[in-house]
């Protein structure tokens, strides 16, 4: 058997330690667990110039749907002319985001949380479109010099 | 050197429409005063197609790039048709290809269409002394290039300084339409060289083209 002397002012400072310990405010729970979690949906948007360049320190104004009119967010895009940002989920909605750079830019229209599912987006159309427009358009004055042109004749 | 939606404020949209009203209503009286007003249209019509089709035309010119205009092209070989065919295709390129806007269009037209008239007047000037001599073409063809897009160039930065909305770095925009103004200097040199190469060679080819402008 084997008697462990220990001074008294050892057995107080144990005692003290396993009553802090008893009684110190944990979150711990013995079986149960807690998680809890913020989501935020971030949106990066990429703004180029129609010859692809991109617009390098353009300047960005994000608009909440609640208020068109004051910006929510400002910032400037990158040199790859990307800009993201994480809109407030418990405004869901159509968030504008506008971007300019000397005069020039555009509004893009962002659906956010509520029925709305957030996905790729882009304004503008295609290079097939915009050749097709051009070539009706090419065409519509085409025929009108030629209409004329004839009307002239006779 | 079009100005979209969303960037100028409703006062001064609204006063280019109104300014463009007055503008086309002046040019449409203008050119029905001449002895056959269709005479000109098969001209204004392709080179409506031109003005269109001109801002697809990129120079580069580091770090950005920039497109042609031929505004003064068009006020040379056009005179008063000039402002509507520039309206026209404007409007053609605003919902086409998102070049301007439609609420910004009556400014467009303002700082495309009135150099082009301009430019009409600049022209006209080679006939004086009753002589229309080839380098005489030349150049008062590059000077109406050069005063048409100069023109335009000075009218988009002041009226972009002068409506600068204050929840923007007005600093930062500021150098930025500095920078694109210094890069259009090329352009209008560029613009008045197209010009008077066209205008000599009309005047070689088809001489009467010319002759009601």
């Amino acid at each position: 058997m084997f008697i462990i002397k220990l001074k008294w002012q050892s057995i107080i400072a144990a005692i003290a330690i396993t009553m802090a310990c008893l009684f110190m405010p944990m979150e711990v729970h013995a079986h149960g667990v807690n998680i809890n979690y913020t989501s935020n949906v971030e949106i990066e948007i990429i703004a180029t110039y129609d010859s692809g360049i991109p617009m390098a320190g353009a300047q960005v104004a994000v608009y909440a749907p609640d208020d068109p009119t004051t910006p929510w967010l400002t910032g400037s895009c990158d040199e790859e002319g990307r800009f993201s940002f994480a809109p407030d989920t418990a405004r869901p909605g159509i968030w504008d985001v506008q971007v300019r750079l000397a005069g020039h830019g555009g509004i893009i229209h962002i659906p956010v949380g509520g029925d709305t599912t957030t996905a790729d987006g882009q304004v503008g159309f295609s290079h097939l479109q915009i050749g097709i427009m051009s070539a009706c358009v090419i065409w519509g004055s085409t025929g009108t010099a030629l209409y004329f042109s004839k009307r002239r004749k006779t | 050197m079009h100005i979209p939606d969303g960037i100028l404020p409703l006062s001064v949209t609204g006063s280019g429409y109104a300014a463009t009203t007055l503008t086309t209503w002046y040019s449409i009286r203008k050119i029905r005063q001449k002895e056959d007003p269709r005479q000109d249209i098969p001209k204004a019509s392709l080179l409506t197609a031109a003005f269109f089709i001109a801002s697809w035309i990129h120079i580069p010119v580091p770090p950005t790039s920039v497109h042609l205009v031929l505004n003064g092209l068009l006020g040379a070989l056009l005179g008063y048709y000039a402002f509507p065919a520039i309206l026209i295709g404007l409007f053609f390129q605003a919902i086409m290809f998102g070049h301007g806007g439609l609420t910004t269009l009556g400014v467009n037209a303002m700082i495309m269409g009135l150099p082009a008239l301009i430019a009409h007047h600049i022209f006209r000037l080679r006939k004086w002394r009753n002589s229309d001599g080839q380098k005489k073409t030349g150049a008062f063809g590059f000077l109406s290039g050069v005063v048409a897009t100069g023109i335009s160039v000075a009218m988009f930065v002041i009226i972009l300084l002068t409506n600068l909305p204050a929840e923007i770095n007005i600093v930062s925009e500021r150098t930025a339409v500095y920078a694109l103004a210094i890069a259009h200097i090329p352009v209008i040199f560029i613009e008045g060289t197209i010009t008077a190469l066209v205008t000599v060679f009309i005047r070689k080819v088809r001489p009467g083209i010319l002759d009601g402008v």
